[in-house]
């Protein structure tokens, strides 16, 4: 079934050149499909654009057939349920003023009334906040602490409590390795990808790092200012047929 | 040409660098891996006494049979820049934004007695052209300028009085894949055109593997394992050195793994 469709989508700012060309790409229900592209080449933006943080100049997505541009805000309020995002930055995600344990429920309290948890159950704070540090397989003792107190490796294991704290079906994750160090990334992935499967979520799996899609992907699309130029699944990587920019990425990646 | 002997940097009573040796030869493209913390970036700021003052290094640093860390301010600033010179990971801290990259280049040679403005500018275009940028650079902002282009400037300048031992700590951590690798091609170009040796400071093993001949890896402060690269990529010792090897998904380990899938289906 497909989750997400994004259908000639575009997207570009004032005084700058096109973000994004008319983009067409489907998410099925329960894959992580990866999304590979440099710097600048408009991946970001889309992941803007999926939460609706940006208005679309051209093009329709449709989460579940329905086209996100048309929501009202009590729609578009249900819709960011369902769709989370976790970005590069960890530190620029979580409130520096705020407890971790405070951070953590702040999706929940946001939803608390409309939301029917399968995974997770809310009996009291204390016990969520630890069921959901357990999910990232964090100490619970890291509940009272502050962000600064925490590792790279460690706040990004909070952000990925946080979105999966209301038990959203699509998680758009931004570089979500990027700002850590080999083994934290290491670690990271093998987290983000047994997450998917226990709680049966869906990816978007966006990053530079061909062999981190590789390894977390089956399907990968590749983008280039702005478009998409590649598309393939995982066993067609080293495929006479890639494009010549894949092909360029292949040959930086490979050792 | 550079020994390491004994080297431990203290922030009071804790040790963050401790007992370190290693020497690096003429030519030498060292690879200095660990995580973030392990005291990497410590290390090669003692060699050009860069360390904040809150730390002190003990043991020895021997540059050409000399001991830096026994060095007058004075005679060590002869040595910074034209003997060994640094590059580091966030090239936007590297630059004055309100000055050009040629204005950035005429400060920095006149600071070391050059004082032919001629000359000046014709090292600087010579400089830029060995690192695939043109002249117009010359004239730009920094904030003009892509990361990568900022960093290969970054290069041009650290190489521009012919140093032994340039020193590259996470150069290319800060930039996407492409401008990475191209940076690492041009300062693999530039080191087979003059020789200099480079110790590169890094958590990501695809440039170790491309480039490096020799190979440290460091742990909380300490070596745990040392020696020519295929040895130490091929036949790791140390638990650590296999964790920090296996923990980076590869292309070739992930293609592998779907090979041996389809095998199975």
């Amino acid at each position: 079934m497909k989750l997400l469709t994004v259908k000639n989508l575009t997207k570009s700012y004032q005084g700058q050149k096109t973000a994004v060309h008319p983009l067409s790409f489907d998410l099925h229900q329960g894959e992580c499909l990866g999304l590979v592209g440099e710097s600048g080449c408009g991946k970001s933006t889309l992941a803007r654009c999926l939460l609706r943080i940006e208005t679309i100049d051209g093009g329709s997505i449709y989460f579940k057939n329905e086209a996100i541009e048309r929501l009202n805000e009590r729609q578009l309020h249900a819709y960011r349920q369902k769709m989370q995002i976790v970005l590069q930055n960890p530190s620029a995600a979580l409130n520096p003023k705020l407890k971790i344990k405070d951070s953590l429920i702040d999706p929940y309290e946001q939803y608390r009334k409309e939301l029917s948890l399968r995974y997770f159950s809310y009996t009291s704070k204390k016990a969520f906040i630890k069921q959901l540090l357990d999910a990232v397989q964090l100490p619970e003792s890291l509940a009272d602490r502050y962000p600064h107190e925490l590792s790279g490796g460690q706040r990004q294991r909070v952000t990925i409590a946080r979105a999966i704290s209301i038990e959203p079906e699509l998680l758009v994750l931004d570089e979500p390795t990027a700002s850590l160090d080999v083994i934290s990334q290491g670690a990271v992935l093998a987290l983000l990808a047994e997450l998917r499967l226990s709680l049966n979520l869906s990816y978007l799996f966006i990053s530079h790092d061909l062999a981190a899609v590789a390894q977390m992907s089956g399907r990968i699309l590749v983008m280039k200012e702005g478009r998409l130029v590649d598309q393939f699944h995982r066993d067609q990587l080293m495929s006479d047929e890639r494009h010549p920019y894949t092909k360029e990425l292949i040959s930086i990646f490979s050792s | 040409m550079l020994s390491i002997r004994q080297l431990s940097i203290r922030s009071g009573a804790k040790k963050l660098v401790d007992n370190v040796s290693l020497s690096i030869r003429e030519g030498d493209w060292y690879a200095l891996v660990g995580q973030s913390g392990s005291g990497k970036t410590l290390l090669s700021q003692a060699i050009g006494r860069m360390l904040p003052p809150n730390l002190q290094a003990e043991g020895s640093i021997f540059y050409k049979e000399r001991d830096v860390l026994a060095l007058s301010s004075e005679q060590m600033r002869t040595i910074r820049g034209s003997k060994l010179s640094y590059v580091f990971q966030d090239y936007q801290g590297s630059f004055t934004p309100f000055r050009t990259i040629g204005q950035h280049f005429e400060e920095y040679q006149k600071a070391h007695g050059c004082f032919d403005s001629r000359a000046r500018q014709r090292n600087a275009l010579d400089a830029l052209d060995s690192v695939g940028l043109d002249e117009s650079v010359y004239k730009r902002y920094p904030f003009q300028l892509s990361g990568g282009q900022l960093q290969r400037v970054s290069i041009a300048v650290a190489l521009l009085l012919s140093p032994d031992l340039l020193i590259a700590d996470e150069i290319t951590t800060a930039l996407d894949s492409v401008s990475g690798h191209r940076i690492m091609e041009f300062l693999a170009k530039r080191q087979k055109e003059t020789g200099f040796a480079i110790l590169f400071i890094t958590h990501d093993w695809r440039p170790v593997k491309r480039y490096a001949n020799r190979i440290a890896v460091m742990k909380e402060g300490q070596v745990v394992e040392a020696g020519e690269k295929e040895h130490v990529l091929d036949h790791p010792q140390h638990a650590y050195t296999k964790q920090l090897i296996n923990a980076a998904p590869t292309l070739d380990r992930v293609l592998a793994a779907s090979r041996e899938e389809a095998e199975i289906v």
